[in-house]
Order: structure tokens, then sequence, then C-alpha cells
């Protein structure tokens, strides 16, 4: 059987828990990606305000001991997961520069929602402590009540917002 | 008796050449990804309106993966589990967190790493998408005084489904693969119910059955892991506190 570009759901799902199999054995810990994104920016504002991001009650653990932001073990695993898409993309043929959106979307109307959608994302990741992998798979395959929580609300929130914004997807 | 995994932490690797390997890793995450249709934020959204499902049915199967994975290492005895890295469950944070999140979700189209991963095959939204990311993180981090008691709240460890639930540890895993395979038949129903396909898929039935086939090897698995007392997974008498980010002074090494 060939799958093609696009797999079926459960052998790719299965990919993705193999990967995060391979970092509990490896490293004893998780996937994520949030948690780079967080220490690139804490990184981009040290490089402007070097003090007051030290002082940071959120910000400082990433410096502490002159320690770099972006030596950590989530930047390494972001570097992988770029070049794994990159590559999957181009093996398929499936690299193209463009905006997806639902067929009665404007591009400039998508973008203000991409924009919207990711502040709201990230203001809540960090809230959660981690986000759809980090917190999400990662804890949901470790039983945590949190992670589970998280999952499920996840899904609320999104169904609530769904009718709002269905002009951008269907 | 010593156990081999985790690797880094019972001393197999070095600390560098774990970081090293977290590369390859990343590598088969972001490959995966991709085939899963998730660089895609239409098939992110459309999950929302049961255009497409697959996006639970992917998160349900790489949870199902992992957690035997996770627990069936532990319990043969060759991953050491009070090394690994357990995430505490802080309830309202996460509730409000998740609920935010999903907004944010079916909004913006991706979560952080399907649109790291769509940014790499050359999606503009991605692109823009985590733009609002970021600013939402330094927004969340610089104001960290404001709502660090709120996320601090609600704590109560590493707090299992099997301990809330007061059943066996390896009855939940059941348990938890049964939900996933229910949910994922519930939502295809739902799906042709809502959107009835047009097109016929040629290879339909071969992928039903390697599908089934797969989902049959992870029930019986569930299964075998329900007649294991708890104990022969994970011992639990250690309690880690350090999981609390402190809102106003940073003592590094202190708190950690």
């Amino acid at each position: 059987m060939k799958f093609g570009t696009r797999w079926p759901p459960v052998p790719a799902g299965i990919l993705i828990g193999i990967s995060m199999l391979l970092a509990f054995v490896v490293a004893g810990r998780g996937i994520g990606a949030s948690g780079a994104m967080t220490r690139f920016v804490a990184w981009v504002q040290h490089g402007l305000f070097p003090a007051a991001t030290e002082q940071s009650a959120y910000f400082g653990k990433y410096f502490a001991d002159g320690a770099h932001p972006l030596n950590d073990y989530v930047v390494f695993l972001l570097v992988g997961l770029l070049i794994g898409s990159f590559v999957a993309a181009w093996l398929s043929g499936e690299l193209r520069v463009e905006v997806l959106r639902g067929p009665r979307s404007s591009i400039a109307y998508r973008l203000v929602l991409a924009l919207a959608g990711g502040v709201l994302a990230g203001f809540a990741a960090r809230l959660a402590r981690g986000c759809t992998s980090g917190q999400g798979l990662v804890g949901g395959a470790e039983l945590s009540v949190g992670a589970w929580v998280f999952l499920m609300c996840i899904f609320v929130g999104g169904w609530m917002a769904a009718w709002f914004v269905r002009k951008q997807w269907i | 008796m010593d156990m081999i995994a985790p690797l880094a932490k019972t001393g197999m690797i070095s600390s560098s050449l774990n970081l090293w390997l977290a590369v390859p890793i990343g590598f088969v995450f972001g490959f995966a990804l991709f085939h899963a249709g998730f660089t895609d934020s239409r098939r992110i959204a459309w999950a929302f309106y049961f255009k497409d499902v697959g996006v639970p049915v992917v998160m349900f199967s790489a949870i199902a993966t992992g957690m035997l994975g996770l627990w069936g290492l532990s319990l043969i005895g060759f991953l050491d589990i009070s090394m690994v890295y357990m995430l505490p469950t802080f309830l309202l944070p996460m509730a409000v967190g998740g609920l935010i999140f999903g907004l944010g979700m079916v909004i913006g189209g991706y979560c952080p790493g399907t649109a790291a991963a769509s940014i790499a095959t050359g999606k503009i939204d991605a692109v823009v998408f985590i733009v609002g990311f970021l600013v939402g993180s330094l927004v969340f981090g610089d104001f960290f005084p404001v709502w660090g008691d709120f996320y601090n709240s609600n704590y109560m460890g590493a707090y299992r489904l099997d301990q809330w639930l007061g059943i066996g540890l390896g009855t939940t895993v059941l348990l938890v693969v049964l939900i996933a395979v229910g949910g994922t038949i519930f939502m295809r129903f739902v799906q042709n119910k809502v959107w009835p396909s047009t097109e016929t898929d040629p290879q339909e039935k071969q992928v039903v059955k390697l599908q089934g086939a797969l989902i049959a090897v992870a029930v019986t698995i569930g299964f075998v892991f329900a007649f294991f007392p708890s104990e022969r997974f994970i011992d639990d008498h250690v309690e880690t506190p350090y999981y609390i980010v402190p809102k106003t002074t940073v003592m590094p090494g202190n708190s950690e």
C-alpha cells in the first residue's frame, strides 16, 4: 500500500507517538514546541533590554548563572522539527509559498485572524505550561489529569469560536 | 536492577549527546506532522467543524502510542520512570489555558508545533501565526506578576488519572485506549453525517484494514496492562514541588 503525501490518521499519529517515546527513552522527557518559542522571545528581548529581562520573574530563569536561553533541549528539538517537515514536504513536492485559507476567505482576513489566533494561543500555552504537544500529547501519555483537562478544554474552546470564524475555513 | 533508560539520566549518554539527539527526534516529529496533514491550517481548523476529524484521531493515536510505550517499557524494567519528567497539574490554569488555546487554534488555524512545521513548507499564514504566538508569549512573561498567582494556583503535583479515578494504572491505560477507539469511531460517524464524502477512495478498504489491525494491537496491549497492579508501573512516593514559579523573585538553583 502506498500512502502518498497524506497518511491515514492512525499511522501518522503512531509516528508522532514514536517521536515522543524516543524522547522519553533518550532524554527522560517529552517533546514540545512552545518552550523553544518562549526562549526565543526571551533571547530577543534580552538583546534589547538585558537587565530587565534577567530580572524578569518569568524570563529570568533562562539566564540564571549566565545560561544562554537557546542552549536547551526544546530548541534542538524545534530545529529537528523544522528540518523534518521541510524534508517531508520537499520529498512530496509540496514546498509552496502560499496563504492557506477557505474558499470564501480573503488573504487579508486570513492573515489578521492568523495573527489574533497566534496571540491567544501564545498566551494560553504559557498559562497552561505547554501547548498541544508538550502539554497535551505528552501529558496525555503520562495520564496527567491537567493535560487531559487541557485537551478537552481546547476542543470546547474551539467549538465555541468555530461558528464566528466559519467564513475563514468553510 | 539497573535500568537502561532514560539514557541521558542513567549515564548511558552524555548530556551534550542528548542535546544533539534531540535533532533527529524532532526530525521524526516534524516529518510525521507533515504526513499527518498538520502543516495545513485548514485541516486543523476543519476538526472543529467535523469536516475532517483527522486531528483528534492523530492525537488519540499519538497519545496511545506514547502511553503504551512509556508504561510498557517501565513494566518490563527497561525504563526507570522515576527519572522521567512527569508533567504537574495546575487544574484551573490549565482549564482556562485550554479554552483560550482552543479559541486561538480555530481562529489562527495552528498550534505552535504545526505552525513551525508549516513555516518549513512555505506557508505565509503560519509565519503570521508564529509572530502572534511570540507576542502572546512575551505578553505573558512580561506581565507575569499580574497573573502569576493564578498561574501557580490549584497545584496538585504530578496527579494522574488512575489516582483521580481510584483504579489501577493498567486499567486506566486500557480505558484511555478504549476511549480513543470509541472517540475515533464516533467522530468518523459525525463527519460522515455532517459532511458526506462525494469522492470514493480506492484505497479505502485497505486503509480501514490497516488501521483496524493497529487499533486491535493497541487494545490487546491495553488488556494485558490491566492485569498488572499499579506498583509494577510506578512507585508512588516521590513528591516534587519544584514546578512552582515564584511570582516576584527568582532564585536560580533554589526553586528548581
